[in-house]
């Protein structure tokens, strides 16, 4: 399972959270866990929506 | 032929093969380095890593996988899987010792082109079942395998093998900073692993021929099965070279490619520390100690200690370095460090 981050100073994260381990997962072709991350999105899971602040 | 002669003769080939030194693949062959942890337990499901950049996948069983300093004479380590429990490896069971290289430091090997050359593995490997194993040597990018095979021929005994992998030109490796080879050493497997014939040559990726049908090792059928390696060795030419031993420092800084941490050391000196005003963003950039693969994955490990500020958080990272910081929380000097060897901040870029 996996879960957006916040903004950071107005700007999107470029990173996705893995809940399992609190795994800062950045938005990197080349990163192994983030394409176990896209094939979990290919498979229709949707990560939770971000903490409020 | 002398043994002496018979060296010499072989560095020749290495010589003639295009590399007398650096000419090992593999990082860490020898098992010195273990950023990670010297041992992992319970492991049922997933990857385990001691031993840095040499990886266990297990989906049958319970294991634990360890840096020993058991090891052949010339060795200090080697790196150990042990089943702790067992069930049936059915159709699908695995437990595999895997490593990957990168396409960039593949293109020596020239596959996919008129020129491809072939490769030698070697290693020293100890296990307390007689068998013969399969490895699997993937090519990831063009979806190709050679699976080979070696023979425990005693029981807890180190033993030295060698296996020559042929020239393809099919299929050249990628230059770029993904994986492209993956050699899967293989324990125990699955009946769907094994239902192929390998004809030892490259050939197209199959299941069946992962393991194939000359796989008989059954590692991880009783508890306390083990199998251990060091000394492990890739390189171009069809003569098996001694072990290129490298220096710690050398093989650290290879490792780190892949993983590295900051922290880990109790009761230190803050490793940031600057002067804020209430409410700003601390933020205190910090290089890597070398450049990584890619983009890692990071994580904050433990209750680091820090004064005036709120939340620790990484706030960007890249494959050169990280920001770390957070909100101060009033006026004065904010500081983050370490109380305990277990408080880390992780970056992997494992392959």
């Amino acid at each position: 399972m996996y879960q957006h981050l916040p903004d950071f100073k107005g700007q999107p994260a470029q990173c996705i959270k893995r809940i399992a381990d609190n795994a800062f997962i950045p938005m990197d072709p080349a990163n192994t866990d983030y394409q176990e991350y896209l094939e979990w999105l290919a498979e229709g899971n949707e990560p939770l929506p971000a903490d409020t602040e | 032929m002398s043994s002496k002669a018979r060296e010499l003769a072989n560095l020749g080939n290495a010589y003639s093969d295009g590399a007398l030194s650096n000419r090992n693949l593999i990082i860490n062959g020898a098992m010195q380095v273990a950023q990670r942890g010297t041992s992992v337990t319970g492991l049922e499901v997933g990857q385990g890593r001691t031993c840095d950049r040499i990886g266990t996948y297990v989906n049958t069983g319970t294991w634990t996988v360890t840096q020993e300093t058991d090891a052949p004479d010339g060795f200090g380590n080697s790196f150990k899987v042990l089943a702790t429990a067992v069930e049936s490896f059915g159709t699908t069971g695995q437990v595999q010792i895997f490593y990957t290289i990168e396409g960039r430091d593949l293109q020596g090997v020239a596959k996919g082109t008129p020129s491809a050359k072939e490769m030698v593995f070697s290693f020293y490997c100890k296990a307390n079942k007689t068998g013969t194993h399969a490895i699997a040597f993937r090519d990831q990018d063009n979806s190709r395998v050679c699976t080979k095979y070696f023979t425990v021929n005693s029981t807890d005994t180190w033993e030295y093998k060698t296996i020559v992998l042929p020239a393809d030109t099919t299929g050249a490796f990628d230059n770029d900073n993904n994986g492209s080879l993956q050699i899967e050493m293989w324990m125990n497997g699955g009946s769907n692993f094994k239902t192929g014939t390998p004809t030892g040559a490259w050939e197209v990726f199959d299941n069946a021929i992962r393991l194939g049908d000359g796989h008989t090792a059954t590692i991880g059928d009783s508890v306390n099965d083990y199998f251990q390696i060091t000394g492990v060795q890739l390189e171009v030419g069809d003569t098996a070279t001694p072990f290129e031993h490298r220096s710690y420092g050398q093989e650290l800084a290879l490792c780190q490619r892949y993983y590295q941490f900051v922290g880990g050391q109790a009761n230190s000196f803050p490793l940031w520390q600057s002067y804020y005003a209430s409410g700003n963003y601390a933020v205190w950039p910090m290089p890597f100690k070398t450049e990584m693969r890619a983009s890692p994955t990071s994580t904050i490990v433990g209750t680091w200690q820090t004064t005036r500020i709120g939340t620790l958080a990484l706030l960007y990272v890249n494959n050169q370095g990280f920001g770390i910081g957070g909100p101060a929380s009033s006026t004065g000097l904010i500081e983050v460090y370490p109380n305990s060897n277990d408080d880390l901040l992780t970056f992997s870029a494992e392959l």
